[in-house]
């Protein structure tokens, strides 16, 4: 009975394992100098081996259980991965791939090699190019859109009524009669008339417009 | 569910830094932290590259914010540095030419080995687990290192009974422990010689320590040889030396210094070393050299040699009233001899003195100089590390670095100090962000008032002075169209003053440390404003200011804002004297200047601290009324003010009946939070008393972490209108309150009534570890902050076992509202807590998965409140990153949101909160281990600045919901100039055409 707590530490002792990996460089991040001082951690950080020169680390001393393995480093992202620590001795530890959010068990049937490969996944980039001047955008615009339309028809009209049918072309004939005698009425401070004349010519625009697409 | 992303996404991208702003609306400074002296082992030492020239020397520490780094000796800038884990504190560091070994964490559990000019990290073993490392008093005794000549290996001790061989990748070659595993035997150093490897260690006997020694094969680790030395050891491993040419250990017994020289059989005998008689021996790291100290005060030198010691004593260093004790250190020059010096602080001179003992040159030269040490400001000098670049026949020209005890490390070379670090800002406990004045209240507008007319049309006279630069200022900024935008670097009008910027983007920030020191940065920059020592309350008039009791800051008060005439802070301060008493004061400071209030306004470097209470204080805080105080409760409850006025006592007894006082009470293990009221002249003298009013208490076993209160802010709205045009009402009782605790299966967060003790929201959380691993339970990380309504919490779920479950970082957001739902309205801003209304609440809580741990959290602040308040925290990756808060609306919808939800800007909920760069407010910069965030309004409604502290300072400001209230960077005024140019241009030039046609209408008209 007595020897029964010490057994159970030493137990516990033995079976801890070191979970070793290696930070395989690529052209997210080239080397440790790029990467900064960075650490493996599992679950919230209690225990954690910080990335040697070579890209390897090892956390010592975890005992069997499932953890979220992720890499704390400043600049670049990493995946984070599944480690289940069996309680068998000399088994290594299980590594699966593990998405953040989603749920930790069922396991993922992909099984990752062992010792741990890890990949900078991106290097983060943290500003936004300034907004320069850009044409495509400025015409994209729809104040642009209408100003453009409007020269267009500005000089597109007089090709259209050159094609009109002689009756169309007296109607906008007396339209435009109508226009004039709008301004006038503008000038004179009749606004009302104004504003019906107007209101018909913006119209009559509008009804020109499907006849001009028609030809 | 694509288009949700799409939204956020423009809106981190309208949010994020251009490259081009990097540095200008921000900055950071990097520190390493106060160099920690306690043991030569891992204070300050100089590493130099043979041939390579003196300027390019490192300067390499441990610190006391557990780091390990490397300064240039030439600018003081920091060449590298690696951060250890809190509870892997350093104990140990050694380094050859080209590597550096470390220790950390208990009984040196942790192997680091660095490379020494770049400080890449090589190799990293665990040596045993912390849990069974021997807590030492000190940390490194117990410890050693010692390099393998000719190779890459070094011997180490760990754990004063383990001795490993460790090559250059970090892998044990061999491992020998003490036999005598009763602790009997403490080994504490290590020689290491070609044919043997010595562990030199103590054992205890009945008075006093026995030396003994172990000699070791430095090939396969077996023991020679193990010998007692008979000797008689008092104190202990203070009295032990070693030293390597010739390896021999030298040990003071009964005032006389003995020593023993090594060889593998260990069979010398010891003798004396000299017939003096000394006090201690100081160790200054170096391989035959040391200082003894003579009963009166001087110093020797004692140089070991084959056969026995040469003395020579420093002139003039007996205790005198004329000069502070000496702080010694050795050095080695390129060619490897040794150099000892000895730094102290001349009273007669009022400046600090340096001492430099060669002892090959001349037969003993001294070459000696002083320098003007800013005492006044940086307090005294603690370590010294001496570095003998230039070397002539006659005269020695060394770097000195200087460790202050407010943490200022200085490189002196001669008379001159080339470079300064206040690595003091590394220690900040608290820190305020206080609005500048107005440029025209600086010049004193109460004497305008005063103004008679002869004066009045005088000073417009000289001011109009200034009108031609004012023209030609107004015309060139019209032309040019340079306005200020919210983008660009505040630059002072006029670089002498400190006034406010159009936007109120420079503020002082006022930060307390916890080496007794009151700095004022500049908001804008970082630069140190003022630097003041907090007297205390016997050194304030001294003119070498030594302390003696411990300051440390408890709270920081704006007392009067730059409206009212001039910012004022109050630091409210426990003063802890060497034999135990604590007494609460405070420190009065103008805070543009720096000045004195409580010391009439001097303009000293030190600040003098006003008792309040000759006690602790348990609770203090602001009073905001006619006037403005801080309001103290004592150990017994009874109330204190400062300042203690006519206009705060009669404002203090109008607003009594209405303070409601929270109070931790109760015991360990059964702690209760208790509201009090204030009843006047109950208390002795007349004093106001404080009675309990109610007790919530928590679970048994529960421990309060921490109070969470809810900042005084202007609340733009009362509440939320929705997408079906009713509304919800915010909860804002003024009283309510956050408390965080933790016991050892949970930890938990609940939210009070301060006037009646109401529990209005209760969730208990799983500690860190879960209760799958017995002994690691009970860390609970709990961080909060409550503003407005808006209660939000992070933590740790480790609770992943489950199916479907996943462990990870958490965070809650819970909004609080009056009623039962939409349109109920209770009116809780002024309703009383004892009507029964007041308990009719709901609200919306919603958990999402968080991307990092994080240690500090808080909101931005704005001047009304009207722009949303973002999330920001500082994260385990060193960023200090912010989260919309449109993400961590608990209102979020499931699935597609409706037309009504829409018109809300309500997203759909998806569990994950991204984790986007853009939103890292500090960027590329690394800011460690910070531990407050400090935001504060600036003058424009969308920003708010940003102050963060810890390890790393760092500031910025930040804009949640874009900087809707000024002019963006993409502003193109000359266009628009042309635009309406060429606009003005087609008229003129139209017009003529248009009068032609207008007139040939009139003549041709049908």
């Amino acid at each position: 009975m007595i020897y029964l707590p010490f057994s159970s530490t030493l137990a516990m002792g033995t079976l801890a394992v070191n979970i070793v990996g290696e930070i395989k460089w690529n052209e997210h991040c080239g080397d440790y100098s790029t990467l900064g001082q960075a650490k493996v951690i599992i679950d919230d950080g209690f225990a954690s081996g910080s990335v040697l020169k070579d890209g390897r680390f090892s956390i010592p001393d975890v005992e069997p259980g499932t953890y979220v393995l992720s890499v704390v480093a400043h600049d670049h992202k990493f995946d984070q991965v599944r480690v289940d620590v069996p309680k068998e001795l000399a088994a290594d530890p299980e590594i699966r791939p593990y998405t953040p959010g989603t749920p930790l068990n069922p396991p993922s049937s992909v099984l990752l090699p062992y010792p741990i490969k890890l990949i900078p996944r991106v290097a983060n980039s943290y500003y936004v190019p300034p907004e320069s001047f850009n044409l495509l955008a400025m015409f994209q615009n729809p104040m642009m859109l209408m100003m453009v339309a409007g020269a267009v028809m500005m000089f597109g009209l007089p090709y259209i009524t050159k094609n009109l049918d002689p009756e169309l072309m007296a109607e906008i004939q007396q339209n435009q009669a109508r226009m004039s005698s709008l301004q006038n009425s503008l000038q004179s401070g009749d606004l009302k008339s104004g504003y019906i004349y107007f209101s018909s010519w913006c119209a009559c625009c509008s009804l020109m417009i499907p006849v001009a697409w028609r030809r | 569910m694509r288009w949700p992303w799409l939204f956020i996404g423009l809106a981190a991208v309208a949010r994020a830094l251009h490259e081009s702003e990097a540095g200008i609306i921000d900055w950071h400074k990097s520190f390493i932290g106060v160099p920690n002296i306690a043991s030569i082992s891992t204070a300050p030492s100089f590493h130099a590259q043979q041939g390579r020239p003196p300027a390019e020397a490192l300067l390499i520490t441990s610190t006391a914010s557990n780091v390990l780094a490397a300064l240039h000796a030439s600018d003081g800038s920091i060449a590298w540095r690696y951060i250890y884990e809190p509870d892997d504190n350093i104990v140990y560091y050694k380094r050859n030419q080209s590597t550096i070994v470390s220790l950390s964490g208990p009984g040196g559990a942790t192997l680091r080995i660095f490379e020494c000019s770049t400080g890449h990290l090589l190799a990293e073993t665990r040596l045993h687990k912390p849990a069974e490392g021997l807590l030492q008093d000190p940390s490194d005794f117990g410890t050693a290192v010692a390099f393998a000549e000719g190779e890459g290996d070094a011997y180490v001790l760990t754990n004063n009974h383990v001795v490993r061989r460790v090559d250059a990748a970090g892998d044990v070659q061999w491992t020998w422990m003490s036999p005598d595993q009763t602790a009997l035997v403490a080994y504490s150093c290590l020689i290491a010689t070609p044919s043997a490897l010595y562990v030199v260690g103590l054992a205890k006997s009945f008075a006093s320590y026995t030396l003994h020694i172990t000699a070791l094969s430095p090939t396969l680790g077996t023991p020679l040889v193990d010998a007692h030395i008979p000797s008689s050891i008092a104190t202990g491993p203070t009295d032990l030396l070693i030293f390597t040419s010739p390896p021999s250990v030298v040990w003071l017994e009964n005032g006389a210094a003995h020593r023993v020289q090594l060889e593998p059989s260990l069979k010398e005998k010891p003798g004396k070393l000299s017939g003096r008689e000394y006090v201690s021996v100081v160790d200054v790291g170096l391989e035959s050299s040391f200082v003894g100290v003579l009963p009166d005060g001087s110093a020797s030198v004692i140089s070991l040699t084959e056969s026995g010691a040469n003395l020579w004593t420093f002139p003039e260093s007996g205790s005198s009233d004329r000069y502070t004790d000496s702080v010694f250190v050795g050095a080695k020059d390129g060619q490897g001899r040794p150099y000892i010096a000895r730094v102290f602080w001349s009273n007669e001179w009022g400046k600090a003195s340096a001492h430099v003992y060669a002892p090959h040159l001349a037969g003993g030269l001294v070459s000696g100089f002083t320098f003007p040490f800013q005492t006044l400001s940086h307090g005294t000098i603690v370590h010294a590390a001496v570095h003998v670049a230039y070397v002539k026949e006659t005269d020695l020209l060394p770097y000195v670095v200087l460790t202050t005890s407010t943490g200022t490390i200085e490189l002196w070379q001669g008379d001159r100090m080339q470079w300064t670090r206040e690595e003091g800002l590394s220690r900040v406990r608290m820190a305020e962000m206080i609005e500048l004045p107005e440029r025209l209240s600086e010049g004193g507008q109460k004497d305008r008032a005063k103004e008679g007319f002869v004066e009045r049309v005088l000073r417009h006279a000289v001011d109009a002075q200034h009108l031609p630069q004012y023209l030609a200022h107004f015309f060139t900024r019209f032309a040019t169209g340079s306005y200020e935008s919210a983008a660009s670097p505040v630059l002072p009008s006029e670089p002498d003053t400190l006034t406010r910027d159009p936007f109120g983007f420079r503020k002082i920030i006022v930060a307390a440390t916890d080496l007794g020191t009151l700095y004022a940065l500049d908001s804008r920059t970082g630069t140190v404003l003022w630097k003041k020592l907090l007297s205390d309350g016997s050194n304030e008039d001294s003119l070498h200011p030594e302390p003696t009791a411990l300051v440390l800051p408890a709270k920081l008060f704006v007392l009067r804002t730059a409206a009212e005439g001039g910012p004022e802070v109050v630091l409210v301060a426990q003063r802890k004297m060497a034999n135990g008493p604590v007494d609460t004061v405070v420190f009065h400071v103008e805070a543009v200047r720096g000045r004195d209030k409580v010391g009439k306004l001097k303009e000293g470097a030190i600040l003098k601290g006003e008792e309040v209470i000759q006690g602790a204080a348990i609770e203090s805080f602001l009073v905001d009324a006619q006037s403005r105080f801080v309001l103290f409760l004592d150990q017994f409850r009874q109330v204190y003010i400062y300042p203690n006025t006519e206009d705060s006592r009669s404002d203090l007894a109008s607003l009594l009946p209405s303070l409601h006082v929270p109070l931790r009470t109760g015991t360990p293990g059964s702690a209760q939070i208790t509201g009090h009221t204030l009843q006047p002249a109950l208390g002795f003298d007349g004093r106001a008393l404080a009675q309990p009013s109610w007790t919530t208490s928590l679970s048994p076993g529960e421990s309060i972490l921490s109070i969470v209160k809810r900042p005084q802010d202007p609340i733009a709205s009362p509440g939320r209108v929705l997408g079906n045009r009713t509304t919800l009402y915010k909860l804002l009782s003024p009283h309510l309150f956050a408390v965080t605790s933790s016991s050892s299966s949970s930890c938990s967060i609940r939210v009070l009534d301060g006037v009646k003790g109401s529990v209005m929201y209760h969730a208990v959380l799983p500690t860190g570890r879960g209760e799958s691993f017995p002994g690691r339970e009970g860390s609970c990380d709990v961080k909060a902050i409550f503003v407005e309504n808006w209660l939000v919490y992070i933590y740790w779920d480790p609770e992943g076992t489950g199916l479907g479950e996943a462990k990870g970082q958490r965070i809650v957001s819970v909004e609080f509202y009056e009623g039962q739902g939409p349109d109920d309205k209770i009116g809780s801003e002024g309703l009383s807590s004892f009507v029964p209304d007041a308990l009719r609440v709901s609200m919306f809580e919603r958990a999402f998965v968080f991307p990092h741990r994080v240690s500090a959290i808080t909101t931005t602040r704005t001047t009304f409140g009207v722009t949303s308040k973002d999330l920001i925290v500082a994260n385990e990756a060193d960023q200090i990153q912010s989260f919309p808060r449109v993400l961590l609306n608990p209102r979020r919808t499931h699935g597609k949101p409706t037309a009504e939800q829409q018109e809300e800007m309500l997203v759909p909920y998806d569990p994950l909160v991204p984790d986007d760069p853009r939103r890292i407010v500090s960027h590329r910069y690394r800011i460690a281990n910070v531990h407050g965030i400090v935001t504060s309004p600036a003058l424009l409604e969308s920003t708010s600045l940003v102050f963060a502290y810890g390890l790393d300072l760092f500031g910025s400001r930040v804009a949640p919901s874009k900087t809707f209230d000024v002019l963006s960077e993409s502003f193109n005024k000359a266009q628009l100039v042309l635009t309406v140019a060429g606009l003005a241009v087609a008229i003129i030039v139209a017009k003529p055409a248009v009068g032609r046609k207008r007139l040939r209408e009139r003549w041709y008209r049908p």
